[in-house]
């Protein structure tokens, strides 16, 4: 059965096999570490479960190839219930690693008949040298990790690139002389200034430019007053707005119809001519045809 | 836009490749290139490529330059001693990376090609959002993907993780337990005894 239990192992882990369990230990320290109130660890400082489990141990200056991981179960579930609610995305690993804690403690406990080293199911790779071997693995790599850390901040390589050009030589850049003021003096002297420039005018109310028929009438009446004919586009020569031509040309229909001005246009683009119409003749039903379409466009 | 105009001329007919043109080459490309396209460009094979590229490594280890492989391409960057003072020349102050990302760096840089399963296996701990901050930051980059079911992005290290550590190449990531390198070309991938990091 012992020969199965470890053959299981062996097969599907080389670590696990590799890794001497505590034979014989696991009941007998038992308890040991638990309850330790000196010690504490606090869960929002890690971002795993093997993580929380590894300082754990380390916090109480035990060993993992030797320590019973059993004993922990306590402490880790102690540090997982203060597990604020809303990290209970990533508390399922942290669950998971507690369910194969107790499994653990509940095997060590358990009377064996055997030998107390048969620790595992007969099917099943032993928990705790698994859990061993994980915690192994990362502390590896988390300690990897923390090398490559003390690394990142002196042993910079750069690159020649674009950005590193732009970015300091080529735009004369120079390293600062002092280090940057802090926001705060930034904000007071922005207010300092917002105080001394004098306060704005405010803006008018914006309103549309009404333009009147009767406006532009008026305007080519009064112009007909010294002249017999104007030209359109003589009187509109300084006028800009479109809507003041277009209102004009409207004027000077109506104008037209009223039977008060004659207009000409000799060719398309042409100059328009608006002659005032002798008031005997006033009634001449013709006038208003001389206008050309085109002109309006 | 560089390697295309030399690209039209190397065509043509083999221009050698002496040491000192690669350094040349590669002191303006301003980006990694790939062994093979050095070759193409020059007109020459890439067993000359891959000697040349010894050679020029060989003469700048003492040099304020120095010559940086990743995979199959190499560039040209600032040697490690020099990384403060081109720093504060640059005034530039990259963001120190947390200990999560840290750890999962570590992981990807020891164990590539690996999947994010790889990564939470080890880890215990769902890392989409730490293996996303660091791909975002090129500190990692996709490699492909594995044959695996599912097809699993494979994660890699690039340029961006070498100059970001000071290492010229990954040789120099210093060796890991003996027992973890060991494992690194027995074990697969993608089984282990990993039920916290990969049933979610």
């Amino acid at each position: 059965m012992e020969s199965n239990a470890s053959g299981s192992a062996t097969g599907r882990s080389a670590v696990g096999s590799a890794l001497p369990r505590p034979a014989g230990t696991a009941l007998v320290r038992l308890g040991e570490g638990r309850s330790d109130a000196a010690t504490h660890v606090r869960i929002e400082d890690f971002d795993g479960p093997l993580g929380l489990l590894l300082a754990l141990i380390e916090s109480r200056q035990l060993e993992i190839l030797t320590v019973p991981l059993g004993s922990l179960a306590e402490a880790y579930l102690d540090a997982l219930a203060a597990v604020p609610g809303d990290r209970i995305g990533s508390v399922s690993g942290f669950v998971a690693v507690a369910a194969q804690l107790i499994l653990i403690k509940s095997q060590a406990m358990l009377p064996r008949q055997h030998a107390p080293v048969a620790v595992s199911l007969e099917t099943e790779p032993d928990p705790e040298a698994e859990l061993r071997a994980r915690l192994l693995e990362y502390r590896r790599f988390r300690d990897a990790g923390l090398a490559l850390g003390a690394r990142q901040a002196r042993w910079r390589l750069f690159r020649r690139d674009t950005e590193v050009a732009a970015s300091s030589g080529r735009a004369g850049a120079r390293p600062p002389a002092r280090p940057p003021l802090p926001v705060s003096t930034l904000s007071v002297a922005l207010e300092g200034l917002i105080r001394i420039t004098p306060p704005q005018p405010l803006p008018r109310e914006v309103m549309t430019r009404t333009i009147t028929l009767a406006e532009r009438i008026a305007v080519i009446r009064a112009a007909l007053r010294g002249a017999d004919a104007v030209v359109l586009q003589e009187l509109l020569g300084a006028v800009t707005d479109r809507v003041v031509v277009a209102v004009t040309f409207l004027g000077m229909l109506e104008l037209c119809k009223r039977r008060e001005i004659t207009l000409e246009q000799a060719q398309p683009w042409g100059p328009i001519i608006a002659r005032k119409v002798p008031a005997a003749n006033a009634a001449a039903p013709t006038d208003g045809r001389k206008i050309r379409r085109e002109a309006a466009r | 836009m560089t390697e295309e105009a030399l690209g039209g001329d190397a065509a043509d007919e083999s221009l050698g490749l002496t040491v000192a043109q690669l350094e040349a080459l590669l002191f303006v490309a301003e980006r990694p290139l790939h062994r093979s396209e050095i070759a193409q460009l020059a007109g020459v094979d890439r067993e000359l490529v891959d000697a040349r590229v010894g050679d020029l490594e060989v003469s700048l280890a003492e040099r304020g330059i120095r010559l940086v492989a990743s995979g199959d391409s190499v560039e040209l960057a600032t040697a490690a001693e020099a990384g403060l003072l081109i720093a504060r020349y640059i005034g530039a102050d990259s963001p120190r990376l947390s200990g999560p990302s840290l750890e999962v760096l570590a992981i990807v840089a020891y164990r590539q090609p690996c999947t994010r399963a790889v990564i939470e296996r080890v880890r215990g701990v769902d890392s989409d959002y730490t293996v996303r901050t660091l791909l975002h930051r090129r500190l990692i980059v996709e490699l492909g993907r594995s044959d695996a079911p599912g097809r699993p992005i494979l994660y890699g290290t690039g340029f961006d993780f070498l100059e970001r550590f000071g290492l010229t190449s990954l040789e120099q990531l210093p060796p890991l337990d003996a027992e973890v390198a060991g494992r690194l070309a027995q074990e697969p991938d993608d089984d282990g005894p990993g039920e916290a990091g990969e049933g979610r």
